[in-house]
């Protein structure tokens, strides 16, 4: 059974409530770094190798480290809530479920970092955790957790929510600050970075609720332990939101060690595909990142088994692997079919562009359109290539991250699943009813014998 | 109905401005049009968004350009339950296509309508972070979820309920 750090105690009764969730061990850690340096909680989080776990996996500490720190202009720690990747749910359970140690990390972090007035930007449709998280704020600052003088300290914190309106394109962080300023999510051009000039022009930290949250053991246990769970650069413990054809959805802490075949089918996770069916494809990283079929998804092309780590699930690049992403899991059984699937999120992409540069309104609209028309039989065999040429184009030809997102789950679909595409091509009345199936996806990865 | 926030709504107003560094009033705009809508009938007119401009005062222009942004901003009147389905991956795949036709043919409406008595919004949306309860719609406040026929029936019986 894998280690929980931050779900440990997420079952106990009322551990929402603060005398419960302090009983549980809860502030320890604010306890413990207000005896340390404000450096060395920075150092401790880069010796924990802790990594951004809303999506890009960058390294926590070393992103705090480069926060500016000019006289007298006051810096910010704003968290990135705005959960909005298809397949990831992890976020929202943390905060629905164990408020607390989100609010205590944050503490921690903003002391770290010297943020007076820390904020939480939430997407908008998580109306009801906005509740959650005003309660476990007041209930922190009733408790002498936040407020003037924390704890004698000398430092003053304050953390409000600020509810975003519906936009994914907010998760990106220079979105996010647009929209924490009061404007539409339009990213900024980088640089300056956020650390130098961010919220109001000012030095601002934007990290991922789990991140945030996983200051918490870090700073209770150190950086070196927490560093000791896990394999190489996937340190510690990370939330899967698993969806799709499992017989068990749901949010899961894992360790990284991990196989991805474990994930899937043993009963301490996913328990398994329903109904008997078999894993056509999987989407391991939330919807952005590339799609596999089974043989790719379980084995590297190396023939390694696959782990569920950083490392692992990139394995052979975009050829033959994927990325770890924010860890929403999507699997997909023989019963879908991978066009339609990859139709609904080019048209979550064009919905989500958010118009600045050409390459991603437009072409964002266009795959959307090729893609319905493949799906209702009504496509071209040079459709697929136009598609190919299209999110090429898209691909690093854009202000934010958002086109490569957009591009990514097309060109993956293409380059492992071009046969279904061009069946339904051929097939323009049966893909109405039909469905391609598993055709070849789970055999064996063919690997030459070397001599 | 006159356009003007309560005296309790002013104050939360002004307790929402005092959460951004001073001068940077208009960082209040999401949360104050939120406020807005909930108050002046479920969307926002010119009239209301005119209004919230001279609140914090800033130009309308800045809250016309905000308010088309956002989604959960709705620019013309809605039922009194906006049933919002999600559609993206996860839940297609767990079959909100069959339930979005569902709700269509039990009230009559089409995506983006309204019925005729005003009581319901059927609305398609995009992930709602919800992938692992699919297939899922978001109704005021809360998330439905796990939805199926049977449940689509109830939940519509609740909330005619509720407005009776």
């Amino acid at each position: 059974m894998s280690r929980k750090l931050l779900l440990e105690k997420a079952h106990v009764e009322n551990i929402r409530l603060y005398d419960v969730y302090r009983r549980e061990g809860g502030y320890r850690s604010v306890e413990k770094a207000f005896k340390m340096a404000p450096a060395d909680i920075v150092e401790e989080v880069k010796k924990s190798g802790l990594r951004g776990r809303g999506g890009a996996g960058f390294p926590t500490g070393l992103k705090w480290s480069f926060i500016a720190k000019p006289e007298g202009v006051p810096r910010h720690l704003v968290v990135n809530a705005d959960e909005s990747e298809p397949g990831t749910f992890k976020d929202r359970y943390l905060m629905e479920f164990i408020p607390h140690i989100l609010i205590e990390g944050m503490i921690v972090s903003s002391f770290a970092l010297g943020s007076n007035v820390s904020y939480i930007y939430i997407r908008g449709e998580y109306h009801w955790i906005v509740d959650i998280l005003e309660r476990a704020i007041a209930e922190a600052k009733q408790n002498g957790f936040l407020g003037k003088n924390i704890l004698g300290s000398g430092f003053d914190c304050e953390i409000y929510v600020h509810r975003g309106a519906g936009a994914y394109i907010c998760g990106e962080e220079t979105a996010l600050i647009e929209s924490l300023e009061g404007k539409r999510g339009n990213p900024r051009i980088k640089p300056p970075f956020p650390a130098v000039k961010g919220a109001w022009e000012r030095p601002t930290v934007v990290n991922n609720v789990e991140t945030i949250a996983a200051v918490v053991p870090i700073i209770n246990d150190g950086g070196e332990e927490y560093a000791k769970i896990g394999v190489g650069k996937s340190t510690g413990t990370k939330l899967m939101s698993a969806c799709g054809n499992l017989n068990k959805p749901g949010v899961y802490e894992i360790d990284m060690t991990i196989s991805v075949e474990e994930f899937i089918y043993s009963d301490e996770y996913c328990g398994g595909i329903p109904n008997g069916r078999k894993l056509k494809a999987c989407i391991p990283g939330g919807s952005s990142v590339p799609i596999l079929p089974a043989n790719l998804l379980l084995t590297t092309a190396k023939g390694d088994k696959r782990l569920m780590n950083y490392e692992s699930l990139s394995d052979g690049g975009f050829a033959t692997g994927s990325m770890m992403g924010s860890g929403g899991f999507i699997v997909l059984d023989d019963n879908q079919c991978v066009v339609k699937h990859t139709y609904t999120l080019a048209r979550f992409y064009r919905h989500e562009s958010c118009g600045q540069c050409s390459p991603c309104r437009e072409g964002t609209s266009w795959m959307e359109k090729i893609l319905l028309n493949i799906e209702n039989g009504k496509g071209k065999l040079s459709d697929i290539d136009l598609l190919w040429d299209i999110q090429r184009k898209i691909e690093g030809n854009t202000i934010c991250p958002l086109g490569d997102a957009a591009a990514w789950p097309v060109a993956a679909a293409i380059r492992h699943f071009r046969d279904e595409f061009e069946w339904h091509v051929k097939n323009p009345v049966d893909c109405l009813t039909g469905n391609y199936g598993l055709a070849h996806y789970a055999d064996p990865i063919h690997v030459p014998v070397v001599a | 109905m006159s356009v003007e926030f309560s005296k309790e709504k002013l104050a939360e107003v002004a307790e929402i401005v005092k959460r951004y560094p001073e001068g940077r009033h208009k960082s209040a705009l999401l949360p104050v049009l939120h406020l807005a809508q909930q108050e002046f009938g479920g969307w926002l007119d010119v009239p209301v968004m005119d209004y919230v401009a001279s609140v914090l005062n800033i130009e309308p222009i800045e809250v016309y350009e905000v308010a088309s942004f956002y989604s959960m901003y709705n620019l013309s009147p809605v039922g009194k339950y906006m049933f919002e389905v999600c559609q993206t991956g996860p839940c297609m795949i767990n079959g909100s296509d069959d339930i979005i036709a569902y709700i269509k043919q039990k009230l009559n409406i089409g995506v983006g309508e309204t019925t005729a008595d005003g009581m319901f919004t059927l609305k398609t949306v995009e992930c709602l972070g919800a992938c692992g309860y699919a297939p899922m719609m978001q109704l005021g406040k809360h998330y439905r979820e796990h939805l199926t026929k049977e449940k689509v029936d109830a939940i519509i019986e609740e909330c005619r309920a509720k407005a009776n």
